[in-house]
């Protein structure tokens, strides 16, 4: 009962984590240069930016150069980085924010006090802008106005999380059209108590235990020796592999057995960190956490665990 | 390599790097009797293989060229087509092995100096799938089932034919046969690769059939 406990209060906390968000018109759309007012807004982590299109393009309408330009022309940048749709705040914010992470061990990170971390200071609120012109399409998806590219991203990565969860996809599959329905509107509203019950579907395939363990790592183009010149500002290397939820012995598989077998040049010990550090919504993970308990309590809302790593310093 | 495969209908890394050398193999024997495909090339990165294809970009009607330009043997001499105004844009098909589904998955961009053909639903339908088939991808999914997402090595978007059907597929396909590596991606090519556009050339097909 009391991991139980811990995982219900663990899912609850990650789904609670938010982040301000201090968005402004970029000068080039807007018609009195740059003396528009920023959009704040208080934003989940879970949750993806896409769904802000049409409030900033709401909010900005009168500021706009071409009033008439689609919601779908929208589009975020922060420091020349455009904002990849399909990534949810959380991991963009974790990614490029610059922000320190929160290590469990010192519990100093991120808080004042913690001496020369000036960017952690500055990263909060997050300083986006939004553009309405020069869409980046080599480097982003393009959005529709009705949210269908949004949504299609989603389902897929849904359901490659189940494919690996279940090694079948038919949990999936077997959602009835109104689970389906019920989970996007979950995400569309960020609302707990209709997306808990379809994620519990999910996680919980009838009868079977879970075959592999939805997890993607982000390596920035400093920790990819191999890459050759960074050609996109921000890119970075995505990896996959087929992780167990457990070792052939009885161990669990752990954050540490999982990066030191997927990326060992990075993470050349299973128990300490000593070229890079795992970091999930804001926070360093411990080598030693099970993946299986991780994304059970603290998956994206796709299911997967958007995992950054970032080296040490 | 004639040995089945280990888990028909999924590929293991092995079985598709031999699939994609054996295929590039033969391609490079017989090029010369085919006009269809530019170049074939195994690309090695980050520890994983994955297969390049480019075929011009069929002239439709509504660029602004004006007919197909003769196909001579430049491989990717960008330098020397660039100058032109016609330059000839080309379809590039990159086949990964699919960490999830282990099959393979199929990544389709249309390369253009002139940077006429942005990844998007418009440009699939107007020059990437045959009018044949847009009925049937149309219908399949939230927007159909070849969609737009991000190359996972270059990380930028791109067609993307989605692979959670293809093990179903490829078994229909197999039709109960033993096939071997080899086989299985051409028969892979085969089933899914003409929706975008994509086809074994006949003079491969029929020499991988005579050897076996």
């Amino acid at each position: 009962m009391g991991s139980r406990d811990v995982t219900g209060r663990l899912r609850q906390g990650v789904w609670n984590g938010s982040i301000p968000l201090e968005i402004r018109l970029h000068k080039d759309d807007c018609r009195t240069y740059d003396e528009s007012d920023p959009y704040l807004i208080q934003f989940p982590r879970l949750s993806y930016l896409g769904l802000l299109i049409h409030k900033l393009h709401r909010f900005y309408e009168n500021n706009l150069i071409y009033p008439d330009v689609s919601p779908a022309d929208a589009w975020l940048e922060y420091e020349g980085v455009p904002l990849k749709w399909h990534y949810p705040l959380g991991l963009l914010y974790d990614l490029y924010s610059g922000a320190e992470p929160y290590y469990p061990s010192n519990g100093t990170a991120n808080q004042e006090g913690s001496g020369a971390d000036d960017e952690g200071q500055n990263s909060i609120p997050w300083k986006l802008t939004v553009h309405f012109s020069d869409y980046p399409v080599e480097h982003l998806v393009k959005l529709d106005s009705e949210g269908r590219h949004l949504h299609d991203l989603f389902i897929h990565s849904v359901k490659e999380a189940d494919y690996l969860r279940t090694g079948t996809g038919k949990t999936v599959m077997f959602l009835s059209q109104a689970d389906s329905t019920q989970l996007w509107e979950s995400v569309k509203s960020h609302d707990f108590t209709l997306f808990n019950p379809i994620n519990q579907k999910l996680l919980n395939p009838q009868g079977a235990n879970l075959r592999h363990l939805p997890v993607k790592l982000y390596l920035p183009h400093a920790a990819s020796p191999g890459m050759e010149k960074e050609t996109t500002p921000g890119s970075l290397r995505v990896v996959q592999s087929l992780i167990t939820p457990a070792l052939s012995s009885r161990h669990p598989q752990t954050i540490g057995t999982a990066l030191n077998h997927i990326i060992p040049s990075l993470f050349p010990s299973r128990r300490s960190p000593l070229l890079a550090q795992a970091v999930l919504h804001g926070a360093v993970l411990p080598l030693s956490a099970s993946v299986e308990d991780l994304v059970r309590a603290t998956a994206y809302l796709d299911g997967w665990l958007h995992i950054g790593i970032v080296m040490m310093a | 390599m004639t040995s089945k495969l280990s888990s028909f209908p999924h590929l293991s890394t092995p079985e598709f790097e031999s699939a994609c050398t054996s295929l590039l193999h033969s391609f490079n024997q017989h090029s010369h009797l085919q006009h269809d495909w530019i170049s074939a090339e195994l690309i090695h990165q980050h520890e994983s293989k994955y297969l390049r294809i480019t075929r011009p970009l069929p002239s439709p009607s509504t660029t602004a060229v004006s007919e197909v330009p003769e196909m001579e043997e430049e491989n990717d001499d960008e330098a020397l087509q660039a100058p032109f105004p016609t330059a000839q844009a080309v379809v590039q098909y990159d086949i990964l092995l699919s960490p999830t589904y282990r099959v393979p998955a199929l990544y389709v961009s249309i390369k253009d100096t002139l940077h006429r053909y942005p990844p998007t639903m418009d440009t699939l339908y107007r020059h990437i799938i045959p009018p044949v088939f847009q009925s049937q991808t149309k219908d399949v999914g939230v927007l159909g089932g070849i969609t737009i997402t991000d190359h996972p090595i270059t990380n930028s978007p791109e067609f993307f034919v989605h692979p959670c059907q293809t093990a179903a597929v490829m078994e229909a396909s197999a039709a109960g046969r033993d096939v071997t590596a080899e086989e299985y991606l051409l028969l892979w090519i085969g089933s899914l690769g003409k929706c975008v556009g994509l086809n074994v050339p006949i003079e491969l097909v029929i020499r991988e059939k005579g050897k076996g």
